[in-house]
């Protein structure tokens, strides 16, 4: 099978496809063509070469004629290329020995009215793809052994799911979480919506169920040092900050110590309404129910150690450093509030009778610092009036945060509900610019809300001030076309939810990428919800946006289950079709680093690509400028080879050779052949895994061999399968362009174009303008020859 | 100019962020002369948007913006109001449509440009001189005033006149 001892041997097959194929192309000549290119041993055309019979033919011919490669010259690959794979493998071949020419959605069925021209384009299809098959070479799937623990990061009910679902399924679960208790923001919340059910009493049972579960190692008041690794097997390194309590001897009781302890600070737990004391507990509910100690506050009197009966507060506690190797991870960060003193004409900070909603929560608790009263801090009294300033800090560019929040118009109809319940005389008014109650049941949420008597007034507050009896709000009525002062009792911030800030040293640990509003960006905006770019990395909850509570647990389940696909079976298939460094040519440049979306290549000196995370798409094989990067499948030779083999005949004019990605615009160009839409048979189509695959010398091979124009197509900008490979080829192509340019070929021989899986007429018409546009530029190096004076070339 | 030409010539001069005005009234609640006005600016954007060329320019409410930029510094869209207002001012003076409220604004203005500050009697004399029939109060106002020395005959040039140029370029009311 080694190519070295013998020259390849290569079996084509042509398919019929019943008609769909032989009305418009001669499968006959295509057959006698083929027979003629350099290593085809044997040539056959065939009814249905995906039927049994067909499959069998090739089999039979691999074990009878020693074939070391197959053509299959027939449909899509993107349809049949896993069955031929598996023909040829069940036949004993390596399943990358096989190559497929694309005469169906890319040939037959787009050129039904011009046979002649289209059994010429299928011919040069053919003869591509077997010079392509001549330089394959047998890869291997490696298997590895991977770690089947899972690590969460963050502790909220996203996390709080997460860990619970993978301990269920038996994964051993490592739960980091920051702060001294699990819960996240849940567990701060009064009533939660849309059904106003008491909230740490849906989630109290849960937090506790992931304290008693023995799969679960909780730590709390810890946080990430390193990672290391990849799928399979992160290293990770961290560190359990002191409680300067024994959480073995702590009995919870809280009261002994904290009694004793002499100094208050603001509870961040309250957001600052109520008191806590230097020795605490987050919540009543905490998990685990442990004190801790607040270094900022301590003044080290010794007091509380006196007073403890059970002799649990330890000084001198040290941090705990902690390794794990774990196959997966999910990050559950969460989100952090708006800080509402950044809108200055709200007054928040400076009046005390303006609050946030994450305030009104605790207020509204009853085991909050006001005991379940709605009341003016600066007076102590019932508030009578109450007014809710809904987008604070969202929805705002002048803050920096263009996005909706989502879930604080309903957070704030379900707090004017519970105020109006419990004082119906009260006058409640949310002000608006829309409600937005997208969910289930919340349109008849804000029904309930409407028939309360709450009052909706549309028009955002554009400024509260002080005066002698309350708080005075600006805002147009935008129905009565009015603009209104209005007094009120107590005014309530609906602030928004922010990317989580104590969330970036493990983002940028592991590499994530975040969206423009700064949370962390998942795989694809709709199709893969909880995975991250990352191989092995999930993400759950508010960590990836605003959402509400029912949408965190759904994704938290969602991302265990994902972990649970990737490491149930303890090993992972590596997929060897990726990138590799010629580590003699590296120069070390570190130009390939930046363009791999998947973080896979490193540089020591010459660079290294980690074929666990590496997906292949090329880009960093086109960004080396030594050509030191080359891809297993997909390589350069290969891809030289097809340009040649298209461009040794070009029995047309213009000719185009076309380099489309797999994922967007080749299926695009199967889809203008499956939906039968015609165009020009002017080109030859290279698919490519991603449009950053294209090298500049396979843009300057083509045209230096006749081609009168190349077309790269990509996905649309922000739909690239690989992030921003389609932004990098664009970038290619200016400069290529560029360089057409000084050597005397006009630039407009290169174009780029986008185009989605569903654009087939997109494509389609595409071509036919290029195909136009090439025509009024005339052969390549028309332009070279006019600029000669004696117009010789 | 049609429909559609003015909302283009108002979004040319204006800024391309008008288009996605939520309609919220910041702007309106934020104005201080939003009482005396017929139209707020959060409806003027939505006249201007609607292609109203007619209403948006009858609306005195254009003439009535004192350029305190509060509605501009507090939009949540980062539109700026107050350049949609100068933008109809300027369709106003290019079509000769001016009110006589515009023409107050002007000579307003042009002292603004000149010299920095307005010179009370300056003012007044060119805005009599424009309107006859306001002449005669402002005249007997005017020599009450002058004689408790409350304006005064003098008019200087304020320092730092290249800011006052810039301030005026970055308005967009060159
Ligand atoms: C005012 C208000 C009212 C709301 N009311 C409702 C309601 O009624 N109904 C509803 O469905 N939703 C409501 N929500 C939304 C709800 O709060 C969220 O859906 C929920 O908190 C999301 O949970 P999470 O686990 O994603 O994030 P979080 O609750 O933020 O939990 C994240 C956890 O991760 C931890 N963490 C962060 N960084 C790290 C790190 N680097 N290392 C370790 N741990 C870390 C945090 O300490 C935290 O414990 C409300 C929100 C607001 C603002
Ligand atoms: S959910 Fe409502 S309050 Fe929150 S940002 Fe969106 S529109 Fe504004
Ligand atoms: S503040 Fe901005 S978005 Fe709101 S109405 Fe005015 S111009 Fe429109």
């Amino acid at each position: 099978m080694d190519s070295s001892e013998r020259p390849m041997r290569i079996g084509v097959y042509i398919c019929h496809c019943g008609l769909n194929i032989a009305a418009t192309l001669d499968v006959e000549e295509l057959r006698r063509f083929a027979e003629t290119l350099p290593n085809v041993v044997v040539a056959r055309d065939i009814q249905f070469t995906c039927s049994d019979a067909g499959q069998n033919t090739i089999k039979s011919d691999i074990a009878e004629l020693k074939l070391d490669a197959v053509v299959v010259a027939a449909c899509s690959p993107r349809l049949h290329e896993p069955t031929f794979r598996r023909t040829i493998t069940e036949a004993g071949l390596n399943q990358y020995m096989l190559e497929m020419a694309n005469i169906r959605e890319q040939c037959s069925w787009v050129h039904m009215e011009s046979p002649a021209l289209a059994t010429q384009k299928a011919k040069d299809l053919i003869s591509m793809a077997v010079a392509k098959a001549s330089l394959l070479r047998p890869l291997e799937t490696e298997s590895i052994p991977v770690s089947r623990d899972v690590l969460v990061i963050g502790g909220g009910v996203a996390g709080i799911s997460a860990a619970l679902d993978l301990a269920n399924a038996g994964l051993r679960v490592y739960l980091v979480e920051r702060r001294p208790t699990i819960g996240g923001y849940m567990a701060l919340l009064t009533d939660v919506f849309p059904t106003n059910d008491c909230s740490i009493c849906v989630l109290a049972p849960k937090m506790a169920e992931v304290y008693a579960n023995p799969m679960i190692r909780l730590m709390t008041y810890s946080e990430i040092l390193a990672i290391e690794g990849t799928v399979g097997h992160f290293r990770v390194t961290g560190v359990t900050k002191p409680r300067y309590v024994d959480p073995t001897l702590c009995k919870g009781c809280i009261n002994e110590c904290s009694g004793a302890c002499p100094v208050e600070v603001p509870n961040e737990y309250d957001f600052g309404l109520g008191k806590r004391k230097a020795i605490y507990m987050a919540i009543p509910q905490s998990v685990p129910l442990v004190a801790c100690i607040d270094t900022n506050a301590c003044i080290g009197c010794g007091l509380c150690a006196e007073a403890c009966p059970a002799d649990a507060v330890k000084y001198d506690q040290q941090p705990e450093e902690f390794k794990l190797d774990v196959g997966a991870i999910i990050v559950a960060t969460g989100w952090q509030p708006f800080d509402a003193s950044r809108k200055e004409e709200y007054g928040f900070g400076r009046y005390r009778d303006v609050v946030t909603t994450l305030q009104i929560e605790r207020m509204l608790n009853a085991a909050g610092p006001t005991r379940g009263e709605i009341v003016r801090p600066s007076t102590g009294e019932i508030a009578r009036s109450v007014a809710f300033i809904q987008c604070v800090g969202s929805r705002d560019h002048t803050v920096g945060n263009p996005y909706c929040s989502r879930i604080c118009c309903m957070a704030s109809l379900k707090n004017a509900q519970l105020i109006k319940e419990r004082y119906p005389d009260a006058d409640v008014s949310i002000h608006y610019i829309d409600i937005r109650a997208g969910g289930e049941g919340y349109e008849e949420f804000y029904l309930r809300a409407q028939r309360l008597g709450i009052n909706f007034i549309r028009g955002r507050v554009s400024s509260v001030e002080e005066g002698d009896d309350g708080l005075y709000i600006h805002y147009e009525d935008t129905f009565l076309g009015k603009t209104i002062m209005k007094r009120y009792d107590l005014v309530v911030l609906s602030i928004g939810l922010e990317a989580n800030r104590d969330a970036e040293v493990v983002g940028n640990l592991l590499g994530l990428s975040r969206r423009p509003d700064r949370f962390f960006e998942i795989a694809h905006p709709k199709m893969r919800p909880v995975e991250a770019h990352i191989d092995g990395v999930f993400i759950a909850g508010c960590a990836s946006g605003p959402k509400e509570i029912q949408v965190s647990i759904a994704q938290g389940s969602a991302a265990a289950s994902k972990a649970m696909q990737l490491l149930f079976k303890g090993e992972i298939e590596l997929d060897p079709t990726v990138a590799f460094v010629d580590r003699e040519k590296c120069i070390g440049c570190k130009l390939c680093v930046d363009t791999c979306p998947s973080r896979a290549i490193s540089v020591k000196d010459t660079a290294f690509v980690d074929e666990a995370r590496c997906k292949g798409c090329g880009t960093c094989a086109a960004a080396c400028p030594v050509d030191a990067i080359e891809m297993r499948l997909f390589s350069d030779e290969q891809i030289l080879a097809q340009i040649r083999a298209a461009t040794a005949v070009k029995g047309e004019y213009p000719f185009i050779v076309g380099f489309l990605c797999n994922w967007c615009s080749y299926a695009g160009a199967d889809l203008a052949g499956t939906s039968r839409i015609q165009y020009p048979t002017n080109i030859r189509i290279i698919r490519v895994m991603c449009a950053g695959r294209v090298d500049p010398s396979f843009v300057l091979e083509a045209l230096r061999r006749g081609a009168d124009g190349v077309l790269i197509a990509g996905c649309r900008i922000g739909e690239c399968h690989y992030v921003k490979g389609n932004l990098h080829a664009l970038q290619r192509v200016e400069v290529l362009r560029g360089l057409l340019r000084e050597i005397g070929i006009d630039p407009r021989r290169l174009k780029i174009a986008w185009c989605a899986a569903s654009e087939g007429d997109v494509l389609a018409r595409k071509i036919e303008e290029f195909v136009e546009e090439l025509r009024d530029l005339g052969p390549v190096g028309t332009e070279l020859a006019a600029a000669l004076p004696s117009g010789k070339v | 100019m049609s429909e559609v030409a003015f909302t283009e010539e108002v979004i040319r001069l204006a800024g391309d962020e008008i288009r996605t005005c939520i309609q919220c009234g910041t702007c309106s609640s934020s104005c201080s002369t939003a009482h005396l006005m017929d139209n707020s600016i959060r409806k003027l954007v939505h006249l201007v948007l609607e292609g109203r060329k007619s209403e948006a320019l009858a609306s005195e409410s254009i003439w009535l913006c004192t350029s305190c930029l509060l509605c501009t510094v507090r939009c949540p869209r980062g539109i700026r109001p107050k350049a949609v207002i100068s933008a109809l001012r300027q369709i106003c003076e290019r079509e000769g449509s001016v009110s006589r409220d515009a023409s107050f604004e002007k000579i307003f203005m042009d002292q603004i440009r000149s010299r920095g500050r307005i010179s009370e009697v300056l003012l007044s004399a060119a805005y009599a001189l424009r309107n006859p029939d306001a002449a005669v109060p402002i005249m007997e106002m005017g020599i009450e005033l002058l004689s408790r020395g409350k304006v005064s005959l003098n008019a200087g040039v304020v320092k730092g006149m290249d800011e006052i140029e810039r301030i005026f370029r970055e308005l967009g009311n060159d």
